[in-house]
């Protein structure tokens, strides 16, 4: 299998001054390949969003490397950057994070269109369908609720059929039956479309079984466990 | 199919109908003052041209170094008159009386008086000075006059078909009277007609001054106002053994009128500051646009928006709050514009506006206001580009 995600001596350390350093990320080092879902788990403060922030290129480490499908991102420049997270990287965020002046559907056609991809209305609507929000698809992003903006940012994070689809405490705001469901939508996503996950959170018991955890504590991360994932 | 991008900044603009319709008013408010000045102070002096032009002056004014054209009056209106484009021409002849009136046994004196000596048949042709008359008739017969309404307050209670003596000082200084019956009064809005004159008969006029044949101008008034340079060189062409001094309006009003330009100017100067203040509010509206946008743009960042593309957007909104704003105030600028054609529109009973539509002026006007809210937009747009993604998700 192919390496989606290779991470070698990764450092990211706040402040300038020697007194006033904060080392969030101290040398970490790990690999996903094509297909796994993985979790970072950690308590607050370890270090796990900053390291999803650097993997998605949202942020810039300090030192070390991080490839993602086989690319350098330590060597691109700005323009290269927005292109990257546009096609090889998806998002899901914590509160779904859809813009609410567009409608479910042009929220998930959105990445396409920055894309220059010909037929994203099409290829949006097929992806909402697959997380069942076919009903919704046009009406305002702020107008459904916590699961269903949820669905629609999973659909939105698919889009482009990244390399990887990072998730920040996706379920972190949602009820248990809701969490499970979103859980289950991904799980079945990675079965289907061979579509890596990279997930961080802090309830892993949420997720069950996975491919790959990684432990994350006070900046150091810890490959805890390497289980085979359990069809749902 | 529409960017993405604009229907993103039409989205987020139009969502935010507050901050919209703040930026679209600075807009429309910057231009409608423009074009209410310019009605306004454009219209008044338009008047003026328009009053000197049909009462005194004409579109030509003749008159010769001396004021005093020796040559005949009936050979220089001929000349005129074979010019395709006059419309017609009309001696005058002007000078200074005392104006008597004895009412009640007691007699009423106004002194210097400005006297005009009309041609009635070939005056009414070339001039609009009849039109003012509101009482009575113009000058129709030689011991006919038409006084002007401020000479009528100054000598009391005159009306028509009084008798009144006019008296003047002749070329060779002997006093000259002549009784005259009041045949009309004349008074015109802005009092730029012949509120402060008498009018009489040229003849008549001439024959008090010992003055037979002499003319003070021509007045020569014009089909199409516009080729009044090219009349007033021809005639000085035709006739360069004289001394004539041919001069179009602006020439011959020109000392009413300087300071009339320098104050439009001045004004519009105010009025384009005013659309420069209407720039800073949309400054501020965007800064608020962009502020309150900050998490989404941290979104977009996060799924792939360039730099470059969040500029577009954010431009784009300024491209529109332009376009709305511009549109709407040159409609608002020319209702009004039209408001006060049709209704001939005047202050406190003064001359009525000439109002016109100045196109050329309406789209620089329009054009000035939409360049000015998409550069007031820059700024916005550019630290709206420099917030990191990572910094902008925080505000999730």
């Amino acid at each position: 299998m192919s390496k989606v995600l290779d991470i070698r001596n990764l450092y990211k350390i706040y402040g300038k001054e020697k007194v006033n350093q904060v080392t969030a990320l101290d040398d970490v080092s790990f690999s996903i390949d094509q297909g796994e879902f993985a979790l970072i788990v950690g308590s607050s403060g370890s270090g796990k969003s900053t390291l999803l922030n650097i993997i998605g290129l949202l942020d810039k480490p300090t030192n070390g490397t991080v490839r993602v499908a086989g690319t350098d991102t330590s060597k691109l420049n700005d323009g290269q950057i927005s292109s990257f997270r546009n096609k090889k990287v998806g998002f899901v965020f914590q509160f779904s994070n859809l813009l609410s002046d567009l409608t479910v559907l042009e929220n998930v056609m959105l990445p396409m269109q920055m894309a220059g991809m010909q037929k994203s209305r099409e290829k949006a609507t097929e992806l909402l369908m697959a997380v069942g929000l076919k009903d919704q698809m046009k009406q305002r992003a702020d107008r459904i609720s916590g699961g269903q903006a949820q669905r629609a940012a999973i659909a939105r994070g698919l889009a482009n059929q990244p390399a990887l689809v990072l998730a920040d405490e996706p379920t972190g705001n949602l009820d248990s039956v809701t969490s499970k469901n979103v859980v289950k939508l991904m799980k079945s996503m990675c079965e289907t479309l061979g579509q890596t996950f990279v997930v961080v959170t802090h309830d892993q018991e949420d997720f069950g079984n996975v491919d790959h955890i990684i432990q994350m504590r006070d900046g150091k991360a810890f490959e805890t466990s390497m289980v085979r994932r359990v069809a749902t | 199919m529409l960017d993405y991008r604009l229907k993103l900044a039409k989205r987020m603009l139009f969502n935010k109908k507050g901050s919209l319709i703040g930026a679209v008013l600075a807009v429309t408010i910057g231009i409608l003052v423009i074009h209410v000045n310019f009605v306004i102070f454009q219209g008044l002096y338009d008047a003026i041209v328009r009053d000197i032009t049909e009462y005194r002056n004409g579109d030509i004014l003749v008159t010769d170094e001396s004021n005093l054209i020796e040559k005949s009056d009936t050979m220089l209106v001929n000349w005129f008159s074979r010019i395709p484009d006059v419309k017609a021409a009309a001696p005058r002849f002007s000078s200074n009386g005392e104006i008597n009136i004895t009412k009640n046994g007691g007699m009423i004196e106004t002194n210097r008086i400005p006297l005009l000596g009309v041609d009635p048949i070939q005056d009414i042709q070339a001039s609009s000075a009849h039109t003012t008359v509101s009482e009575g008739s113009y000058v129709f017969s030689h011991n006919s006059i038409v006084l002007g309404s401020n000479i009528v307050r100054d000598l009391g209670d005159v009306h028509v078909g009084d008798s009144i003596e006019v008296g003047v000082v002749n070329r060779w200084g002997q006093d000259e009277v002549r009784r005259f019956i009041v045949s009309g009064i004349a008074t015109s809005p802005g009092g730029q007609g012949l509120d402060y004159s008498a009018v009489v008969h040229i003849d008549t006029l001439r024959d008090m001054l010992d003055r037979k044949g002499y003319t003070s101008s021509i007045m020569v008034k014009l089909h199409d106002p516009s080729s009044a340079e090219n009349v007033r060189d021809l005639f000085l062409a035709s006739f360069v053994n004289d001394d004539f001094v041919a001069e179009t309006i602006e020439e011959s009003a020109e000392q009413q009128l300087a300071g009339f330009r320098s104050g439009i100017a001045m004004i519009n100067m105010i009025g384009y500051f005013g659309m420069m203040s209407s720039a800073f509010a949309i400054v501020t509206i965007q800064m608020m646009l962009v502020n309150g946008k900050t998490k989404e743009i941290g979104i977009m960042r996060s799924i792939g928006a360039r730099r470059k593309d969040i500029l577009v957007i954010f431009i784009m909104q300024g491209i529109l709050i332009g376009f709305i704003g511009a549109a709407a105030g040159t409609g608002a600028g020319l209702a009004y514009t039209f408001y006060a054609k049709e209704t001939k529109l005047s202050f406190n009973n003064s001359l009525p506006l000439e109002v016109s539509f100045d196109w050329p002026k309406i789209f620089q006007t329009a054009l000035t206001s939409f360049g000015l809210a998409v550069l007031a937009s820059l700024y916005p747009s550019f630290r709206a580009t420099r917030l990191l993604p990572v910094e902008a998700m925080r505000y999730v």
